[in-house]
């Protein structure tokens, strides 16, 4: 039976030479870089030889771990257009657990897996001065190739059956480039160490030893163990390989048996039944206005990237001071203030992304006051329990308990009068943006230069520099100055929602026909 | 598709709908207190029904349950010729740059009738019906909805209006049910009145399976039935619909061809811009012909057309104005 899987797997793998040639080049292409990859990691294994043997085995550990890593994270974003899936075998009428070996044993005929039992195979080479670690080895590169495998075949699965659809497509994408932009900062931390001094070997020493005792490291990690002495431990570890292996086939197993039984449902639609925010929201056109936008907020991919900027944004500022040497308890009170910035300026070219569709708000003569409050309702939400939770927690990280009103003032300052700022910007200055229904990450159709960006994000920053001086006289000088802040930033922020707000809604009314006209234009 | 259960309140046969649907209608005419001029108007309908010019029985509103299966769907040979106006449009002006788009538009709309308007591509329709509805600024002109001047009082001229506007989106990433509620609260109706005309209207337009679905996933013409039921539910006196039978299939025209004619027959009236003569020469009382921006015909179906078709008429009409314009040069002699 497993012979059968076997040729079948043969069969795609040459069927899927029969392309275009402008596919088969960029085939080559992708095919070329994943060689090359191999021959560096097996030029730097050959190097590792002369090194010392606890550092070869801090590089094989961390690369390795990596290298697993990608396997089973990269398969999730291909479940789609899967070859081999377990589905397709439900008409054969085979039983599941033959369906399970075949496929399983089967996925071992691909590049990727061909790559692997490369590296695998060089990380023997890489230990044969070690004839007891070069054993340990051996038996770690079967279990390297397995779970790596193994785990591909089961992550393609696992996409192909539960990450289908528009909409696990849009939050697998973004939780990606959530996840780059969260690696990137790293990865220069990484690229501008000098790796090596002996501190920095040290470190590595460590986060190998970390790795070593987590699934994806363990059987990469065991042939230095042997080679240090403690072949005992080293077993331990191939051990421990092997469990995990026999998680994922049971992990496969099951997955395989629910598959064919499960009929795959077209791309299915989101259904909602009953009304949503718009059954917790009070009946009226501010609060109806309020659940179309958190709706809004929840479903679409515009708004979903631009909150997942508001908590990169803190990072990506205290990343390279931290690099640079700024006491890290201080970095501590920057995450808060920027996210309310953040949060507060999100709304500013809100009709533009209405696009067209404001008509609705015009043919029902919505009031510019519930326009425009109602938009505020999200970033409220959001902002209101941030503040609540993470006002006491920066001051708890910073470690003065005394500048807690400061922290609270510039927050609430921050959020209320960029919400302000933004609802007058938003319904006097609107500029184009991605149209609804496009990609988040797509330009918009149309540019005209407006000033409202700018406007809004230093005009937050600007009203609330008198409350921001207030808090850093309070930070430097004591007490008095931080109470004073938190009054200054209740004022002027409420002061600025309420005048923003009323500009607004009062710019909303008397404009309301020029900024439909301004979305269609868009 | 539809395999999760529905909640047993949200399941009405179309009959509840229609049945539920004609209770709506029968709040035009209990018009709001507050309004002496609607109340006028609901009073001269209620004494004196719709007046047809040769009486059809099957039209008649006391019976609209039977009249519908019964109804000769392809000819209509009576028009009703309404009431009161009920929309009255005058110098009407509206250009972009050097292009006149509405050229001085007149128009008058008897309320209790259907008002058609038809032109080729570009002639000014969907502009003329931006400016009535209030979101297009017209350059000049005067737009008087039963007394309410549609630019100057708005806030209560648009209580009287419902449109469905074309080419604009919806806020699609809303269920069906879901924006029709949010029109509902918009136009400040209560959430109870809401609720319950929200599900009236998802039976009448036939939308029961769609309406936990977002409205981005609809199909062209669903998109049009949510769009038209949007329009409805705040029980307007006057339907502005632009294109409403586009991309609708012909079961779906149908019916909503059959909710209109039950809204006016209870005294709602319609206006409509449409590319399909068919529809208009069928279902519309009274017809104006607009090309670049100007009105060459209007008045009842049957005046406009003649002994013709509308649709030769119409292409008599077009062609008769194209040919004038190209040869203006030669009336206006050199010396």
């Amino acid at each position: 039976m497993v012979a059968v899987f076997l040729r079948l797997r043969l069969t795609q793998l040459a069927n899927s030479l029969r392309r275009p040639p402008v596919h088969l080049l960029g085939l080559m292409v992708l095919l070329g870089y994943a060689v090359a990859g191999t021959v560096f990691a097996l030029g730097a294994v050959d190097d590792l030889r002369v090194a010392d043997e606890a550092s070869v085995g801090s590089m094989i550990t961390i690369c390795g771990s990596l290298i697993l890593f990608g396997f089973l994270l990269i398969p999730l974003f291909f479940g789609s257009d899967d070859p081999a899936d377990p589905r397709a075998c439900a008409s054969t009428g085979l039983p599941a657990g033959r369906v399970a070996v075949g496929l399983g044993v089967s996925a071992v005929i691909s590049v990727p897996a061909l790559l692997l039992a490369v590296l695998a195979a060089s990380q023997i080479a890489a230990w044969a001065d070690h004839p007891g670690a070069a054993v340990v080895a051996v038996f770690s590169a079967v279990i390297i190739l397995a779970t790596g495998v193994l785990g591909a075949r089961t992550a393609r699965s696992i996409a192909a059956f539960w990450l289908h659809g528009r909409r696990a497509r849009e939050t697998v994408g973004l939780i990606v480039v959530g996840a780059l932009l969260l690696v990137s900062p790293g990865l220069i931390g990484i690229a501008s160490t000098d790796w090596s001094t002996r501190e920095s070997q040290e470190r590595l020493a460590d986060v190998a030893s970390v790795l070593s005792e987590t699934p994806l490291g363990a059987p990469w990690a065991a042939p230095a163990l042997a080679a240090g002495g403690d072949a005992s431990g080293a077993w331990l570890l191939l051990l421990f390989g092997l469990v995990v292996l026999a998680v994922i086939w049971a992990v496969w197993r099951v997955l395989v048996g629910r598959m064919m039984v499960t009929p795959q449902r077209p791309d299915s639609a989101i259904r909602t039944t009953g009304l949503g925010w718009f059954a917790i929201m009070p009946g009226n056109p501010v609060g109806a206005v309020a659940a179309r936008s958190l709706s809004y907020w929840m479903r679409d991919g515009r708004y979903r990237l631009a909150l997942l900027v508001v908590p990169i944004v803190p990072i990506l500022l205290i990343v390279p001071l931290l690099i640079a040497g700024v006491w890290w308890q201080n970095l501590a009170l920057i995450p808060l203030p920027v996210m309310c910035l953040f949060l507060g300026w999100m709304i500013h070219n809100d009709i533009s992304t209405d696009n067209t569709a404001i008509w609705l708000h015009l043919a029902t003569e919505t009031s510019g006051w519930a326009d425009r409050i109602g938009r505020t309702v999200p970033p409220l939400f959001l902002g209101i329990p941030l503040i609540a939770i993470g006002a006491p927690l920066t001051v708890r990280l910073y470690g003065v308990p005394d500048v807690l009103p400061a922290v609270f003032g510039v927050s609430i300052c921050l959020l209320l009068a960029g919400l302000g700022i933004s609802s007058a910007v938003s319904a006097r200055h609107p500029y184009p943006t991605v149209r609804p229904g496009d990609s988040p990450f797509a330009q918009p159709q149309s540019t005209a230069s407006s000033p409202g960006q700018a406007l809004s994000f230093f005009g937050t920053i600007l009203v609330a520099s008198p409350v921001l001086a207030l808090a850093g006289l309070g930070l430097a000088v004591g007490e008095d100055w931080n109470d004073m802040a938190l009054l200054a930033g209740l004022v002027v922020g409420v002061g600025g929602y309420v005048l923003g707000v009323g500009v607004g809604a009062r710019a909303f009314a008397k404009r309301a026909p020029e900024l439909l006209a301004f979305t269609l234009r868009n | 598709m539809a395999t999760e259960p529905i909640a047993p309140e949200t399941r009405y046969s179309l009959e509840d709908g229609l049945a539920r649907f004609d209770t709506l209608i029968d709040q035009l005419s209990s018009a709001p207190e507050e309004d002496p001029v609607d109340a006028d108007i609901a009073i001269s309908v209620e004494e004196e029904p719709p007046i047809t010019r040769e009486p059809i029985p099957e039209q008649a509103p006391a019976a609209p349950e039977k009249s519908r299966a019964e109804q000769e769907p392809l000819t209509r040979s009576a028009a009703r010729t309404g009431g009161d106006v009920a929309l009255q449009v005058t110098g009407l002006l509206k250009s972009f740059g050097d292009t006149v788009a509405v050229d001085e538009i007149d128009l008058s709309v008897r309320s209790g009738t259907i008002f058609g308007i038809v032109g080729p591509n570009g002639a000014g329709k969907t502009t003329t019906l931006s400016m009535i509805t209030g979101l297009l600024r017209p350059d000049a002109g005067e737009i008087q909805l039963a007394g309410t001047d549609v630019w100057a009082d708005s806030s209560k001229a648009k209580r009287k209006m419902g449109i469905l506007p074309d080419r604009l989106i919806l806020f699609d990433r809303l269920t069906g049910r879901q924006l029709l509620h949010y029109a509902g609260l918009l136009h400040g109706l209560d959430a109870k009145t809401a609720r319950a005309r929200t599900a009236d209207l998802v039976a009448t337009i036939g939308l029961d399976e769609a309406q936990h679905r977002l409205v981005t996933d609809y199909s062209a013409g669903m998109t049009k039935k949510v769009a038209l039921a949007a329009a409805m539910i705040h029980a307007p006196r006057l339907l502005v619909l632009d294109e409403p039978f586009e991309s609708v299939d012909t079961v779906s025209a149908e019916r909503i061809i059959d909710i209109l004619n039950r809204y006016v027959a209870a005294g709602g009236t319609v206006i409509l811009s449409s590319h399909s003569m068919d529809l208009i020469e069928r279902i519309c009382d009274a017809v104006a012909v607009i090309v670049d921006g100007r009105i060459l015909a209007t008045g009842a179906v049957a005046d406009v057309r003649g002994d013709q078709s509308l649709e030769e008429r119409f292409v008599d009409l077009v062609e008769t104005s194209n040919a004038g314009e190209d040869m203006e040069w030669l009336r206006s002699f050199s010396d």
